[in-house]
């Protein structure tokens, strides 16, 4: 093995301090240690330039005096195109079939641990490394645990990663809370010390349903209830959500969506939170960390929402057609096609799939 | 480890000598040169004296010299000042400019485009040389502008400018609506011949940074009797076009910047021949490599290539960690998310237009540094070439 100080990490700095903090704990470690900000895609905008949360002029230079004060050498990665075409249009397109993607899983995936990756590779670079709350731990195998900062856990959006992927990649933040980070971001004396947390999709700059009108095209149909009775009009299947209450615009509710049936393009509502409830789910894009499947029926601890809770869950079979059947101990609120479906095994995470 | 630098067409150190002639009007000779006392006057008497060298360079009359603060406001200046001169008594306009101008022109021309001025955009060859015949073809009963650059800042590829020029003399011989022809010669300006007569233009752009010069200082040669109306007010200065304070120091340093031209011309044959060799040694030794651009109608100092499996990006940073400065297109697109409009012209592929290298020599590109980087050059492409190999078995290894 190469001296630590020999070993070289490319790290993807946002100009946020997570990101921030990351680079300046590596060198404090003796990491030879070279920031990258990625340039994603920003849509279209009235304004001067495009909008992008995470690539703003203000995220960049802030991220650029990060590496300056680090004295370490930064460069800007132009990933719009890249972007654009494995984000955006994925999320546009599982909007249309009606289901509700998660975009930074994604990501990362296919930019941050891709991309990214191959780009380091090249810069002959030994890791990468994120701001990323998880932990990995590479012996023979390497394992995906939970951050020690249980309220800001990410590991849920890093269930598609591959050992390939985990043996080249360092989250030195994954160690400490969020509030020992900005105890250090201040004490690095690091200018994202004040900078706010960001939390929603990136690319969108107010809500999603704004977005979506920009792309998809309105398409009206039927409001029904479980018995079948019309209740109103929508205006596209792809601008509701399971689980939404908000926005459907139905006097003497609350109503909440239940289903959408694309072929029909019928939504259906109900008032009782009950009709939200299910037991069962299929998921497919399978992925396991280790690369190997576990003996099923195999019990988890699932999570179908990176807000929702750690559930009690069995892995029951593999389908034919290479999908997983699931099977909660008890109902779940808001099962909704798109969404990732993750498995733990007390602070491990094993892998997940996406929810059918 | 010293570093090489090979981005030239982007910009160049500051010669010793200009710097000197600069020093006393950035420390002690402080005066505006419009100011009557005696501090005043010498300012003045450093920008008359530039002017004259300028003058001399381009062939022209001292008056004929309008000093800017960069060569995309002399482009703006010239395209905009023509244009609002026929706008503002309500004609109806048409302009040529060609596909592969530096965004200062393209961009410029897209604004009147939205304003209403008709604009053609030329094509170029696949070679990345105009063809004067094409140029003729565009030509209208309206048109009072033709915008053509020297020699292309990405691809180093030189422009029949003489024979445009010839051509629109031609035209305009038996016209009522003359043709006013503007050349931007910033990247030209440092190996060809700026000699305005020779060449026929009636307007001309040049940068003091690409030519050893300061930054925020260049040139618009205006032709006497031309009709231009300026696009910022403010004081008499630089015959109205460019009211302002003159920058002394960067305008003297211009002029001696530009009188040092003569005195390097020995310089190019040499680095002429280092560029061959670097161009030879790339696409003889790295398999997959090509050239963009024509070499014979080329600048000696600019190398273009593509390498099949391996991104501009990825070089340009690889080369950076080993000290080598270079660039994927021009330093102005490189902020931007298009691949270069350039190569695009060129009829290349959105991925081949991603994949370009550019290196540019300079005065002080040695031998010895043409050897360090084809040696580096060769192991980084093979490296992200295998990288490009990894990235398939990273992609198989997913699920589904």
């Amino acid at each position: 093995m190469k001296k630590k100080e020999n070993l070289k990490v490319v790290v993807a700095m946002s100009g946020g301090v997570d990101s921030s903090v990351t680079a300046a704990l590596l060198q404090r470690a003796g990491f030879d240690v070279t920031g990258v900000f990625m340039k994603f895609w920003t849509a279209p905008s009235s304004g001067k330039g495009g909008w992008n949360r995470c690539c703003s002029i203000e995220a960049t230079e802030r991220a650029r005096k990060t590496a300056q004060q680090l004295g370490i050498p930064f460069y800007v990665l132009n990933f719009a195109d890249e972007f654009k075409k494995r984000i955006v249009d994925y999320f546009l397109e599982e909007y249309k079939q009606g289901r509700t993607p998660n975009p930074c899983v994604v990501c990362n995936k296919e930019i941050k641990f891709g991309l990214l990756l191959e780009k380091a590779l090249g810069l002959e670079a030994d890791f990468i490394a994120t701001g990323h709350y998880g932990k990995i731990q590479c012996a023979t195998q390497c394992k995906l645990t939970k951050a020690k900062d249980k309220t800001k856990d990410q590991s849920y959006f890093l269930w598609q990663l591959n050992q390939k992927q985990l043996k080249k990649v360092l989250l030195p933040v994954g160690g400490y809370t969020k509030k020992e980070v900005r105890a250090l971001a201040s004490e690095f004396n690091l200018p994202a010390a004040e900078t706010k947390e960001s939390q929603e999709v990136c690319f969108i700059e107010t809500t999603t349903a704004d977005f979506l009108k920009k792309y998809l095209k309105q398409k009206s149909g039927d409001i029904v209830t479980p018995d079948g009775k019309v209740v109103g009009k929508h205006q596209g299947l792809w601008f509701y959500t399971i689980g939404q209450r908000k926005g459907i615009g139905l006097s003497s509710g609350p109503f909440y969506v239940i289903s959408k049936d694309m072929k029909k393009n019928v939504l259906t509502v109900s008032k009782d939170k009950k009709d939200l409830e299910k037991k069962e789910l299929v998921a497919k894009n399978i992925n396991w960390i280790s690369g190997k499947e576990p003996k099923m029926p195999y019990k988890v601890m699932a999570k179908i929402r990176y807000n929702s809770p750690l559930a009690s869950a069995v892995i029951k079979e593999k389908l034919s057609n290479g999908r997983l059947r699931i099977v909660f101990t008890k109902p779940q609120k808001a099962v909704t096609p798109g969404q990732s479906v993750v498995f733990y095994k007390g602070q491990e995470l094993l892998g997940g799939g996406i929810i059918c | 480890m010293k570093g090489i630098y090979l981005d030239h067409a982007a910009t160049t150190p500051i010669s010793k000598a200009v710097l000197d002639e600069m020093m006393p009007y950035l420390k002690g000779s402080y005066g505006n040169a419009s100011s009557i006392h005696a501090l005043g006057q010498t300012s003045r008497e450093a920008i008359d004296e530039s002017r004259e060298r300028v003058a001399r360079f381009l062939n022209c009359l001292p008056s004929e010299i309008v000093f800017t603060g960069s060569a995309t406001e002399s482009d703006n200046i010239a395209i905009l000042g023509i244009a609002d001169f026929f706008l503002k008594q309500g004609k109806r306009i048409h302009i040529i400019t060609s596909k592969i101008e530096h965004p200062a022109v393209l961009n410029t021309c897209e604004v009147l485009d939205k304003r209403g001025v008709e604009v053609d955009y030329c094509n170029v060859g696949k070679d990345g040389v105009i063809d004067v015949s094409d140029i003729e073809k565009l030509i209208k009963e309206n048109t009072v502008l033709v915008s053509i650059m020297y020699a292309n800042n990405e691809i180093g590829t030189i422009q029949p400018i003489i024979e445009i020029g010839k051509l629109i003399q031609r035209i305009n011989q038996t016209r009522e609506q003359k043709i006013c022809f503007h050349t931007d010669a910033v990247q030209a300006v440092n190996y060809l011949s700026c000699d305005v007569k020779e060449l026929g233009v009636d307007f001309l752009t040049l940068s003091a940074h690409k030519i050893y010069g300061p930054k925020g200082v260049g040139v618009l040669y205006t032709k006497q009797g031309t009709q231009i109306e300026p696009i910022v007010y403010g004081g008499h200065q630089e015959a109205k076009l460019r009211p302002g304070t003159e920058n002394t120091a960067n305008i003297v340093g211009l002029g001696r910047a530009i009188e040092d031209i003569s005195t390097h011309k020995h310089s190019t044959d040499v680095m002429e021949q280092l560029r061959d060799k670097l161009m030879d040694g790339i696409l003889n030794e790295i398999k997959h490599s090509r050239l963009n651009g024509s070499i014979d109608h080329r600048l000696p100092n600019n190398i273009n290539v593509s390498f099949d499996g391996a991104e501009g990006e990825a070089l340009v940073i690889a080369l950076d960690q080993k000290g080598i400065a270079t660039s994927t297109g021009s330093a102005c697109s490189s902020g931007s998310l298009d691949p270069s409009h350039v190569l695009l012209a060129l009829g290349l592929s959105h991925v081949q237009a991603h994949g370009s290298l550019r290196m540019t020599l300079g005065r002080q590109t040695t031998e010895k540094d043409i050897d360090k980087v084809l040696d580096v050059l060769t192991k980084i492409v093979k490296k992200l070439r295998t990288i490009s190999g990894y990235k398939k078995s990273l992609a198989s290894e997913r699920s589904e």
